[in-house]
């Protein structure tokens, strides 16, 4: 608060008597300033130990995920070696996408898909994996396409198309601060990286963090389209339901 | 707000350079100035005055007229009956008809009057007459009131006796009227419009309202006067103290007038002797310098430091492609592409390209390309055919 108060320099004639008022004013002026200096320089130190600390957690999770990735490809070695399967762990996170425009839908779909926040066409919106969601998904098979996005889907999406929910209005995120004044005290995410961490491992603060995230509005896909009217898994191709590993590829095309 | 003088002096009015006395102030000139109320009372209290007028009670139906009905080929409206003569079968009654009548005759019995609460019109007069004690109100409403002395003007009581008009213009004229005065005169002119065909011939401009206490002849005296009305300041008229509605007519007052406004409106405190249960007008603001007001001490201590705008965006920009806007939102970004660049991996695939270019270049096949043998080894068939072909011809000769 007090870094930001504005204080108007009075204009003093040069060796004129200046009046008890404009004393007045002039002491209590002069008070302000001392006062937003001080919290202008904390405000400074503050901002750049944020930075610091955010800077560390980076590092950190880049590790994190270097980690996972190669934790995998051992155990799939090992399980190669030994002659076993390995059961690759099932997805938690997916990206869903709004196939299908607003006319003539009918009711229980139509809410379905305004509950999961995708009221517009090519809306797309992140959305952890469980019995309820998948339930719902099933409501509206025909209506949209998902899958099981990598990180590097999910980095480029919030980096490029990343608004935040502040005050009911769809800001931006052009800095952490954003992020921070909006999730920080509560849930502990301060910055992108940490948004983008808490989104792409599913983490406690999930469900904060996501609807945080406006939903997203992607463009419509360069090359368009295989054919909306059938699913994917149909021979004659089409593409809506479940793609699996295939949604980053969309995205590619969309964001 | 009326800046009150708390003392006024009086004229002599014989010799109006020197000043007899002086008279404090009455309350009732220090009232706030209402122009609202002012013109509000005015609109109402001067319909009063009105006549009524209407169209004649029978007019358009004296005639003996019937619709003739359908199957005619005329319309259905009412029409003279007889013959002989143009007006049988013209339409009638209708306000749409020649001769008939209007549509919604007046009548005599609209509400031509207005009643307005009594102490509204007190209150109306009490603000009028503060408004004729300030110079710039009166100046604005027209009056030329350059050579006056003061504001109010205030004459001692020998105006009153006077009874020759004669003296009484000389008085006004040394008192300062002299171009006000002139200004009325100057100002008669035919009415333009049909009153003046109605016994209102002329207008002219209104002069200075006398107020008097006692008429001793001053009334008859100044009657002849163009411009100059009088009054009884027992009996004050809002129609003439603000005429038209608008504050600051040019009032002067006689000593004992001057003195009766205080028996007669009294102070805030008391009520008004003369007028049962009135109360003078109260101002709706005590202090109005809300300047001064704002700047004490008293308010500026309790209010908080004015604050900047929060910092306005502009247009977002894709950290992906712009560098800064991406160290701004990933602060380990730049090291993490430093490390990458670094990186072994790196460093082995660079030296894997560079490796590969210097041995394209030592190595050149020239015309030892791939497609080059492909298309020798067809050459060299092709001849071996031609070869075969020339043998066997050889042979058969």
């Amino acid at each position: 608060m007090a870094a930001r108060y504005a204080i108007k320099q009075q204009a003093l004639a040069e060796g004129a008597v200046v009046p008890e008022q404009v004393k007045l004013k002039l002491a209590r002026d002069a008070a302000l300033a001392e006062e937003k200096e001080k919290a202008v320089v904390e405000a400074i130190k503050a901002q750049a130990e944020q930075r610091e600390a955010l800077k560390s957690r980076t590092q950190q999770y880049e590790k994190e995920y270097v980690e996972t990735a190669q934790q995998l490809v051992d155990l799939r070695r090992e399980a190669k070696l030994g002659g076993n399967f390995f059961v690759e762990p099932e997805a938690k996170l997916l990206f869903v996408v709004r196939i299908v425009g607003i006319i003539k839908l009918s009711p229980k779909p139509r809410k379905v898909l305004q509950l999961l926040r995708m009221r517009q066409l090519h809306n797309g919106v992140f959305l952890k994996v469980n019995k309820p969601i998948l339930q719902m998904l099933k409501l509206v098979q025909p209506y949209v396409t998902y899958g099981y996005p990598t990180l590097k889907t999910v980095r480029e999406l919030i980096y490029k198309r990343g608004f935040g929910k502040v005050n009911k209005q769809r800001i931006p995120l052009s800095d952490n601060a954003i992020i921070g004044d909006a999730l920080g005290e509560k849930h502990g995410l301060y910055g992108m990286e940490d948004l983008i961490h808490e989104i792409y491992t599913v983490g406690p603060n999930f469900k904060q963090a996501n609807n945080f995230l406006w939903p997203f509005k992607l463009s419509a896909p360069k090359a368009g389209f295989n054919k909306k009217r059938h699913g994917y898994c149909e021979m004659k191709g089409g593409d809506w339901g479940n793609r699996e590993e295939e949604i980053n590829a969309l995205i590619r095309r969309m964001n | 707000m009326a800046t009150g003088r708390p003392v006024v002096s009086v004229y002599n009015c014989e010799n109006p350079a020197e000043k007899t006395s002086t008279v404090p102030m009455p309350q009732a000139l220090l009232s706030p100035l209402r122009p609202d109320l002012v013109r509000y009372i005015h609109t109402n209290v001067s319909k009063n005055k009105r006549q009524p007028i209407s169209v004649g009670a029978k007019v358009g139906y004296e005639t003996a007229a019937e619709s003739w009905g359908t199957g005619r080929a005329v319309a259905r409206v009412p029409r003279a009956p007889g013959g002989g003569t143009h007006r049988s079968g013209q339409g009638a009654f209708g306000n749409m008809c020649r001769g008939g009548g209007m549509f919604s005759p007046t009548k005599t019995w609209r509400r031509w009057h207005r009643r307005v609460n009594v102490t509204q019109k007190r209150h109306a007069v009490v603000s009028a007459l503060a408004a004729s004690s300030l110079p710039p109100l009166v100046m604005a409403r027209g009056h030329r009131i350059g050579q006056v002395a003061e504001l109010p003007l205030v004459v001692s009581d020998s105006l009153e006796s006077q009874t020759k008009t004669k003296q009484a213009v000389e008085i006004l004229k040394k008192i300062g009227c002299t171009e006000e005065l002139q200004r009325v005169i100057d100002s008669k002119k035919v009415r333009a419009g049909k009153g003046k065909m109605r016994n209102r011939r002329y207008t002219m401009r209104r002069g200075p309202l006398v107020v008097y206490n006692e008429d001793n002849g001053i009334v008859r005296a100044m009657r002849n006067i163009p411009g100059v009305e009088t009054a009884c300041v027992t009996r004050l008229n809002l129609l003439k103290v603000a005429p038209g509605g608008t504050l600051g007519r040019f009032i002067i007052w006689t000593e004992g007038a001057f003195k009766k406004m205080n028996e007669m409106y009294g102070t805030l405190k008391s009520g008004a002797p003369m007028k049962k249960g009135y109360h003078l007008l109260r101002a709706q603001m005590e202090n109005a310098d809300i300047a001064r007001i704002i700047n004490s001490t008293e308010v500026q201590s309790v209010l908080r430091p004015k604050l900047e705008a929060p910092k306005k965006f502009a247009l977002k920009q894709n950290a992906l492609k712009n560098k800064s806007v991406m160290a701004r939102l990933n602060p380990a970004a730049a090291d993490a592409k430093a490390a990458r660049a670094a990186a072994p991996a790196a460093a082995k695939r660079k030296a894997r390209e560079a490796a590969s270019k210097e041995h394209n270049k030592k190595h050149k096949r020239g015309e030892d390309t791939f497609y080059k043998k492909l298309m020798r080894a067809f050459e060299a068939k092709a001849a071996d055919e031609a070869k075969d072909g020339e043998d066997a011809e050889e042979a058969e000769e």
